[in-house]
């Protein structure tokens, strides 16, 4: 026996979610492009997607944010902190190569310097995720040893029933459980079984790419510069990727007034390690594309214990010109020991 | 023998004879229906060359790359009409050598790609001249129409919904031939035109200025609509500057590699009926 | 009874003949609506479309770009070319939905004082009666606010 919601009781939850205080977000499709956004209602909700287009890091780290405010006097400067409001927040049907991700990047944000702007975000966010019963063409959460109903940084884990009724519901936090308190009734107890998680095939050998990539010799292969030849140097790889944090801080505004606010940025981009002097550290596209990569799957595991990758596919799902770290790592995984 | 066959033997004769030293066209993608750039160096691996219905991109991109045609050598690519279009503007506004420039020209019809005769930009004379008199596409100015129809402010409105998907990947830039500053404007700091950051009046300022910098320029391969990973139908604002400049001063972009930049050049009874 | 609306206005003009009417109004001693802030430039061939939106940033209502009558410039040739660029601009704003009526364009001589002022209170009467142009600085105003989520 195991708690079961009714896809007919999901109003209910919603409601109840609601009047408790929080804002409902889920998977929607809105003006040609699927995301989270806020719902009222689960006929609102896309659950059918394999993946909406946009990740939730949006939520927590958006693609710009004001951090401070900030008026230059004549002996002083006055400055004024930004913070996000107060918010409790559902994220409803979350995938679990995103929740994931959310729990890469939380000791990135967290290590030295406690970045309140994503967890003031994270702190009153409840993430319910629900496994994946399908995938498509790019999906690749088993390559990087995660699963189509893998719990990390989930709060609540919802698997589809067999039947397409509803979703047994598994509270993993305490936030979890908390969360479940105000729609306790309209669970009930039940036996249906869930339905088989996706099957999703291992697209590369993960730990021969982290033993390639460990290798010192690795870092001048001419290997580089093959494999991004036809890389365009935009950053839709990373803006779409659940696990890229990279951020530049801008300040807008003219002489004497402005806001500074937080820019995500893109080691795609010619302009990210331009040094004032004109200098480029970076100044080829396949260095550019080695360091996405042994960031993701050398110096963040080095750095956190765990690869900065969720096996989510939006690079390669999403790029121009059919390029992604599925290629480049089944590259690597092929090159002759 | 098929287009494809004729193709990847003439591209490995090609650079057998070192008469190119790369060629540059589609292979297989990472799904059947998907077809991705590649770039032959050796006769052999001129067998993964692949050319069908799905060969969409226009590839003419990569020949602004830093320091491809500087060496004086010459590059095969695999063309579109409006690749073709794309070399005639990149040398008239003298940013390559077309004569460094073979082509494979091909044209999709019915889901199937067909031979187009020729080898150097000017072959294609005809084949431009036809896509010009066919005039621009009817369902982007049905789409277009729709949008023209409605008053100013649900225009805004519309726009701003769409802009308000950006997120400045610069995808739309990044794909598209005609983009080859060294240094893109909203990367310019000194002064600062538009905000860098992809709030909705960044984003608004950006795709204002990248449609702007288009006009007269675009031919419409529909690489940055492609390309958006948040589908703003880029296409639509692309068409409209592409019919402005036809109305206004009768030019179709790409016509020849000596046609003058449409903002380069004037006629003194240009229209200005718009003027007090 | 609120305050009557006073729109901004900015004006890119060619030091060469529409600066110098303006100039010909003020020495004429003829009034002219003070809603216009008057930037001065070589020639409106080096009005870059980037300054029509800098302006609407930063909060005009309207914007005039106004130089030499076509034949009069002193760089021979310089309206002839904004003249196109302003057309494909235009074309370009009215479909994203800023209107036409926001952003004129004007050929005004050294000699057309007259001219100029009574543009500018046409303008400023049509700008007044359009409104602020709040869908387009509703857009700053966002930025400024704290996320709101």
């Amino acid at each position: 026996m195991s708690r079961i919601l009714l896809k007919n009781k999901l109003d209910d939850c919603i409601a109840a979610w609601r009047s408790a205080g929080f804002s409902v977000l889920a998977p929607v499709r809105r003006s040609d492009l699927s995301r989270f956004d806020e719902v009222e209602r689960s006929t609102d909700m896309a659950l059918d997607l394999v993946l909406p287009e946009r990740t939730i890091k949006d939520h927590f780290f958006p693609q710009t944010e004001p951090l401070i405010k900030y008026k230059i006097k004549k002996h002083d400067i006055d400055s004024q902190e930004m913070l996000p409001p107060d918010m409790k927040r559902v994220f409803f049907g979350v995938r679990p190569c995103d929740a994931s991700g959310l729990a890469i990047d939380d000791p990135l944000f967290g290590w030295d310097y406690k970045d309140e702007y994503w967890f003031k975000r994270r702190d009153n966010a409840v993430i319910v995720t629900i496994a994946c019963t399908a995938s498509d063409d790019f999906c690749m959460c088993t390559s990087v040893k995660l699963d189509p109903d893998s719990t990390k940084g989930s709060d609540v884990m919802l698997r589809p029933l067999q039947n397409g009724n509803g979703w047994q519901v598994e509270a993993l936090t305490d936030r979890g459980n908390a969360l479940l308190g105000p729609v306790a009734s309209f669970l009930q107890e039940g036996s249906e079984a869930p339905a088989p998680v996706a099957s999703v095939p291992v697209r590369f050998d993960v730990d021969r790419v982290m033993e390639w990539l460990a290798d010192p010799a690795s870092f001048e292969s001419h290997f580089w510069k093959e494999i991004s030849l036809r890389c365009i140097g935009c950053g839709s790889c990373t803006f779409l990727c659940p696990t890229c944090h990279c951020f530049d801080i801008q300040d807008e505004g003219d002489t004497f007034s402005g806001i500074r606010r937080k820019n995500w940025d893109s080691c795609s981009f010619a302009m990210f390690t331009m040094h004032t002097s004109g200098h480029n550290p970076r100044n080829t596209q396949s260095t550019r594309w080695r360091q996405r990569i042994m960031h993701k799957f050398n110096y963040y595991r080095g750095k956190f214990g765990v690869n900065s990758c969720s096996g989510c596919g939006r690079c390669t799902r999403q790029c121009p010109v059919d390029m992604g770290i599925t290629e480049t790592l089944q590259a690597i995984t092929n090159l002759p020991k | 023998m098929g287009i494809q066959e004729q193709y990847i033997s003439e591209a490995a004769g090609l650079l057998a004879s070192g008469a190119v030293k790369l060629v540059i066209g589609y292979c297989e993608g990472s799904t059947p229906d998907r077809r991705r750039p590649v770039f032959v160096r050796t006769p052999a691996e001129a067998e993964r060359l692949m050319l069908d219905g799905a060969c969409v991109a226009n590839l003419s991109t990569y020949l602004i790359t830093e320091g491809l045609l500087s060496d004086g050598k010459s590059v095969a690519v695999f063309l579109k009409p409006d690749g073709i279009r794309s070399i005639n503007i990149l040398a008239a506004e003298a940013q390559i050598n077309p004569e460094q420039v073979v082509i494979f020209g091909f044209d999709i019809e019915n889901g199937q790609a067909r031979t187009l005769a020729g080898r150097k930009a000017s072959d294609f004379t005809s084949v431009v001249e036809a896509a010009k008199a066919a005039g621009l596409s009817a369902d982007l100015q049905k789409e277009s129409e729709r949008l023209v129809q409605m008053s100013a402010e649900e225009r805004f409105e519309y726009w701003k919904e769409q802009f308000s998907k950006c997120i400045k990947c610069y995808a739309c830039r990044q794909v598209c031939p005609m983009c080859y500053c060294r240094r893109c404007i909203v990367d310019v700091n000194q002064p600062q035109w538009v905000n860098t950051s992809s709030h909705t009046l960044g984003n608004f300022e950006w795709n204002i200025v990248r449609a702007f910098h288009l006009a007269g320029r675009c031919v419409a391969c529909g690489g940055c609509d492609r390309s958006c990973p948040v589908n703003i139908p880029l296409r639509l604002i692309n068409h409209r500057m592409a019919k402005e400049v036809l109305d206004a001063f009768d030019y179709y972009a790409g016509e020849s590699t000596d046609q003058k930049p449409v903002l380069a050049t004037f006629r003194q009874d240009d229209p200005e009926t718009f003027i007090l | 009874m609120s305050e009557p609306f006073e729109p901004k206005i900015v004006a890119f003009v060619c030091t060469y003949c529409t600066y110098a009417g303006a100039d010909l109004a003020g020495t004429s001693r003829m009034k002219y609506a003070s809603n216009v802030r008057i930037v001065r430039l070589p020639c409106t061939g080096r009005i870059s479309p980037m300054f029509i939106l800098k302006a609407l940033q930063k909060g005009a209502d309207g914007v005039l770009v106004s130089g030499c009558h076509p034949g009069d410039c002193h760089f021979a040739q310089g309206n002839y070319h904004a003249r196109r660029r302003w057309t494909v601009f235009r074309a370009l704003l009215a479909f994203t939905g800023i209107p036409e009526q926001r952003i004129r364009f004007s050929w005004i001589s050294a000699a057309e004082g007259a001219k100029f002022a009574e543009l500018i209170n046409t303008l400023t009467e049509d700008i007044r009666k359009l409104g602020p142009f709040e869908q387009y600085h509703e857009l700053q105003k966002v930025i400024e606010t704290q996320s709101t989520y």
